[in-house]
């Protein structure tokens, strides 16, 4: 793109949709008669616990960041294509892509009645550096070095390094913007579409429409209540039953339940989640190359696809960008299962008959039958597998990446920087495999200086390939989302970032009974 | 049962006040080991708080930071000590992972898990009764034969199935019942029954086959006794010699029992807690575990006990109030 | 079963009655289907077989595939001597353990005996499900760990019910008789009290073990049990459960399997000949 960094920022940002349009003025890809007001819907989302917030800072699970983007909004939110949109800025703008320059929306108020003040976003992004709050988001925050308000509402936010993706950043539920010197959260003061009526932890949210909310028309429904229902196939059974009429997380094998049923339709969202086989460069045999090539070669990723997640997913070829992804390189060959070169990377690799586990938990979707998978196959390459399945809770902190071989899993990340700086930068504190690449590193954080998109384009192909060929991470498939719900909910389309519309379907949907 | 100290000669009200002041020394020393057994255990598991709170996303400044603000930089026996400090005086604690006190966390389960305890054993005790009582007249016969089966099978099918069953033909097929255990604050008892009708069933499914083997166990062992004979060529009718003359001599191992069953109701719920997606303890306390919220856990662990105190207690004075003669042993 | 009072005795089995022959069926089939069915499996259990999953019953895989595409019927057969095995074996050392703790309680002076009842309160009041849930996140769940847990979890429900009987034989005349004739504790225990006590026991038993099955199942729940690809029956029904719906044979098959087994143990224990007047309670 020809035009500088500044305007394709300002501009730029509507221009992937409609020029001079505001972000909610831009027509969903539904085409869909007039929105009706009113009504009352009962949400499902996978569980709920005592540990459930009204911070966005510590949201951990999907029914948090439902429960948020109900409450709150943020400078910016995605689009359908995974570019941001602004929502509570004006514009945000960057000659550096250091300092940047935001101007808020005038005249948004808080559900108490306060105007928003610049104040308030500078509170909402640094508290994340505070390591007391226990945020979530605090390694990406660690980005931000300051952020000043320059007016009631105008801010600049310096950065440590050039991030041209900030904008999106932002976009994240856990940078959602919450009043200056909130410190207590249990009535949650936001500005988003919806108000809080009740909100008892592990048991149900109860919201209610916000009358002043700033987008003109929104929000349609009067009421939503968000309860948890941690089990797959009463959720499910709760949908069919018409006790609750949104669910998040439908397994594979209940979509042709809730497909035939003729009340009740799936929402399937491609999105960058994904289960890895997690070969650790310092696990004696995982760490030798030959080894890891011969995992490759080993997953069956037909196999995975068809059995594990019913043909609900999209093969992915070692690398964490989906094919769906703006910078998704696709001359890239795609990796097949072929017993025969794996056989001979083992050989190549001297593995012996001595048992490998490898650690997998229902804590990573899909891992336990991945693992299962690859026992199967890896017998009759030779190898001798052992799935080790361990408690979902106590996995991450003991269990991932601790092991040889164990298995992650990585939910969608809005940018190829995020998911590369995340988990595959050498220095990141989740680099699972434990690998360092000089030219990945370099690739990584020319790409975020670069403004130009063919130019960036091509700096994340060559380290798809870098990851894809020298990585110790297997990729099989990325999984789709898949939600369910009742007929006479209408307005939903798939928002790539996560289910239920990048989580934030709260203000788009409505309800025809 | 815990045999109570020979009293021969004292009064019921003594014999029986000894019991429970006896009962309640006791119990507090079972609550302690409890305590005690709970914390060691709980501290094998993998984890704490801190780094479950933090999942996936745990840097070790991250955790670092959030251990010393839930002070889990404490040494284990410090925090152990303080809780217990802490509950002597009334106060079981505070729930860093829920971010409020237990006592709160606790007083909007506790209900619940009561309501459904409570509803499912006025269905599963005369239940129970039925099928023990019916079962043990016809001995050996069709009738006894049958419901023995019957019973068996009940109990030899995993409760989640026979929830989700139920799920998928009264919620799912013909929408009498709603397929999760939602009661409206403005709900009125019938909601409250309608929404509770499937966890009491399942619930009640579970424990009535115990009780009602035992219950027959019990009445046969009395039946081939001299008095039972005696009253039978007296004439007394058979319905009057089971009520009056043979229950209450084997009252003592069937309230036992009972005891065990119902309080099975509370902790043993989870599944159905779950599948039903209730808000009950059990599922609070396995939530407890797999957050590492020790001092919740904690407080779980010391009402289920307390509660299975109770309930023996009571099952004992049943016993002894229904055949004074329990009392000489 | 080893613990048959009667089994030396030749003709026992023929003098049941119609439903102790059909218990005595079905615990021979299963023991049967336990030490050969890893042998008579058509597939491995772990072999992707089956293009579909959810199948129904059919010529190739006679009961279907599970929710992988994985052959029923060799699961079923290699899962089953984890539910047998396993589930048995717990449930003899957790009754057989608990009965002789509470033989000792019996004849014990009072302290020892306070302190046992105490101890086994103590484990009693954890909910089972939970308590297990805990000791399988904190140890592991090999095969001999969840063994002994299973054993732990059951061992204090034994006690008490073997308790009461043993406090109450202890005060039977005859017990009274042999105790005067000088009689040690340990004769007293286990020649007076221990066969009036063993048809209770083996009752209670026979319903251990299915609550031990029922663990299992109620573990994998949770997540947790036997280690993948394996997988006990109890664990089948869990992990199918999606297909309930559909009525696919995954999910009713193993669930029929834990009914006739425990079903079977059950008969076959109420029908056994009583010794002389065992006093039940």
């Amino acid at each position: 793109m020809g035009l500088s960094r500044r305007t394709l920022l300002t501009a730029g940002m509507a221009a992937s949709a409609l020029p001079l349009l505001p972000a909610w003025a831009q027509p969903s890809p539904l085409r869909v008669p007039q929105p009706r007001y009113g009504g009352r819907i009962r949400v499902a989302a996978m569980s709920s616990s005592t540990a459930d917030t009204t911070d966005p800072a510590k949201g951990a699970l999907s029914t948090d960041y439902i429960r948020h983007h109900m409450l709150y909004s943020g400078l910016t939110e995605y689009g359908v294509d995974l570019r941001p949109r602004l929502a509570l800025a004006e514009t945000i703008e960057s000659r550096d892509q250091i300092h940047w320059r935001v101007k808020l929306r005038p005249g948004i108020r808080f559900h108490d009645g306060k105007l928003l003040h610049a104040e308030d976003v500078v509170y909402s992004l640094m508290r994340h550096q505070n390591p007391a709050i226990g945020s979530k988001v605090r390694p990406i925050a660690s980005q931000l070095a300051e952020a000043r308000a320059t007016g009631p509402l105008d801010l600049t936010i310096t950065l440590t390094g050039p991030n041209v993706d900030l904008p999106s950043m932002l976009a994240a539920s856990h940078f959602l913007i919450i009043a200056a010197g909130t410190t207590d959260f249990s009535r949650p003061n936001g500005t988003g579409p919806y108000r809080i009526k009740s909100f008892v932890p592990g048991v149900s949210t109860i919201v209610t429409r916000n009358d002043d909310f700033w987008k003109p028309g929104k929000p349609y429904l009067d009421e939503i209540e968000l309860i948890g229902i941690p089990d797959e196939v009463s959720r499910v059974n709760a949908l069919l039953s018409r006790d609750v009429h949104l669910i998040v997380a439908v397994n594979p094998r209940s979509m042709r339940r809730i497909k035939e049923s003729g009340t009740h339709d799936l929402l399937e969202t491609s999105s960058g989640l994904y289960t890895n086989l997690i070969m650790r460069r310092d696990g004696g045999i995982t760490g030798n190359p030959d080894f890891v090539l011969g995992m490759k070669y080993l997953f069956d990723r037909e196999l995975v696809k068809r059995a594990l997640f019913r043909g609900s997913a999209q093969i992915a070829n070692d690398h964490p960008i989906p094919p769906f992804h703006p910078f998704y390189r696709a001359d890239l060959p795609q990796r097949a299962f072929d017993l025969d070169r794996a056989k001979y990377h083992f050989a190549k690799a001297g593995v012996g008959r001595s048992p490998l586990s490898i650690y997998a938990s229902p804590a990573a979707e899909g891992s336990v039958d991945m693992g299962s998978v690859l026992q199967e196959y890896g017998a009759r390459a030779g190898l001798n597998l052992a799935v080790n399945r361990v408690p979902a809770d106590g996995y991450w902190s003991t269990h991932w990446m601790k092991h040889p071989l164990s298995f992650g899993n990585t939910n969608p990340r809005p940018t190829a920087d995020l998911v590369f700086s995340l988990f595959y930068k050498s220095t990141a504190a989740w680099n699972e495999t434990g690998w360092k690449n000089e030219r990945f590193d370099q690739l990584l954080l020319e790409a975020r200086a670069t403004a130009d998109d063919s130019l960036r384009g091509q700096m994340y192909g060559e380290m798809q390939e870098i990851v894809r060929d020298q990585g110790g991470t297997a990729i099989p498939v990325f999984i789709n989302m898949t939600d369910g719900y009742d007929n006479r909910l209408k307005g939903l389309y798939p928002v790539p970032v996560g289910g239920l519309m990048g989580y934030a379907f709260a203000e788009h949907v409505w309800w025809e009974d | 049962m815990s045999a109570a100290s020979p009293a021969t000669g004292q009064s019921g009200t003594t014999f029986l006040l000894t019991l429970i002041v006896r009962r309640l020394a006791s119990g507090l020393l079972t609550l302690f080991l409890v305590a005690l057994v709970v914390f060691i255990v709980s501290g094998l598991l993998p984890g704490d708080a801190a780094q479950e709170m933090l999942g996936q996303s745990a840097t070790p400044e991250a955790v670092a930071a959030l251990r010393q603000q839930m002070g889990l930089d404490q040494p284990a026996s410090i925090r152990f000590v303080r809780w217990l400090a802490g509950l002597l005086g009334g106060d079981p604690g505070f729930s860093m992972v829920a971010n409020m006190p237990v006592a709160d966390i606790i007083a909007s389960r506790l209900p619940n898990s009561l309501i459904l305890a409570g509803l499912s054993t006025l269905v599963a005790v005369p239940m129970a009764l039925t099928i023990g009582i019916a079962s043990a007249l016809r001995q050996g016969g069709r009738l006894d034969r049958a419901l023995n089966t019957a019973t068996l099978s009940m109990v030899a099918v995993p409760e989640f199935l026979i929830a989700t069953i139920a799920v998928l033909i009264f919620a799912v097929e013909l929408r009498w019942l709603p397929s999760i255990a939602l009661v409206p604050a403005s709900g009125t008892f019938l909601d409250l029954l309608r929404a509770l009708a499937m966890p009491v069933l399942s619930l009640s499914v579970i424990v009535v086959a115990q009780m009602a083997r035992m219950t027959r166990a019990a009445i046969i062992a009395q039946l081939g006794l001299p008095y039972v004979e005696m009253a039978r060529l007296k004439g007394v009718a058979p319905a009057r010699l089971v009520l009056v003359h043979v229950l209450p001599n084997a009252i003592a191992p069937i309230v036992n029992a009972m005891a065990l069953s119902l309080s099975y109701l509370l902790g043993g719920a989870v599944i159905v807690e779950t599948i039903f997606n209730y808000p009950g303890l059990a599922s609070l306390m396995v939530n407890a575990v797999t957050s590492r919220d020790m001092p919740l856990l904690q407080a779980c662990a010391m009402i289920f006990c307390g509660a299975y105190l109770l309930l023996v207690l009571v099952a004992d004075i049943v016993a002894i109030l229904a055949n004074p003669r329990l009392r000489n042993r | 079963m080893s613990a048959i009072p009667d089994a030396k005795n030749p003709g026992w089995a023929a003098r049941l009655p119609l439903t102790g022959k059909v218990g005595l069926g079905l615990v021979i089939f299963w023991i049967a289907t336990a030490i050969a069915g890893p042998w008579l499996a058509p597939y491995d259990p772990g072999a992707f077989a089956h293009q579909d999953v959810f199948a129904g019953i059919g010529a190739a895989h006679w009961l279907g595939s599970d929710y992988l595409g994985r052959d029923v019927l060799s699961r079923v057969l290699s899962g089953a001597r984890y539910s047998v095995g396993l589930a048995a074996a717990a449930a003899i050392a957790a009754s057989t353990t608990g009965t002789g703790m509470a033989l000792l309680a019996a004849v014990s002076p009072r302290w020892l005996d306070e302190v046992l009842s105490r101890f086994m309160d103590t484990l009693i009041s954890i909910p089972s499900k939970i308590f297990s849930l805990v000791l399988v996140a904190a140890v592991g769940s090999s095969l001999p760990l969840l063994f002994l847990i299973a054993t732990l979890i059951y061992i204090p429900g034994a006690y008490r019910i073997a308790r009461s009987q043993a406090v109450n034989l202890a005060q039977m005349d005859y017990v009274q008789v042999a105790r005067t004739r000088g009689e040690g504790a340990a004769y007293i225990a286990i020649r007076e009290i221990l066969p009036n006590m063993i048809h209770p026991m083996l009752a209670d038993f026979g319903l251990r073990f299915v609550f031990i099955v029922l663990l299992l199942s109620g573990l994998s729940f949770l997540g947790l049990g036997v280690q993948p690809p394996d997988a006990d029956l109890g664990s089948l029904v869990r992990e199918n459960i999606s297909g309930l719906g559909e009525g696919a044979p995954a999910i009713l098959v193993p669930a029929l399997a834990i009914a006739t087994l425990t079903v079977g143990v059950n008969l076959l224990i109420d029908a056994l000949p009583r010794r002389r007047g065992s006093k039940e309670g």
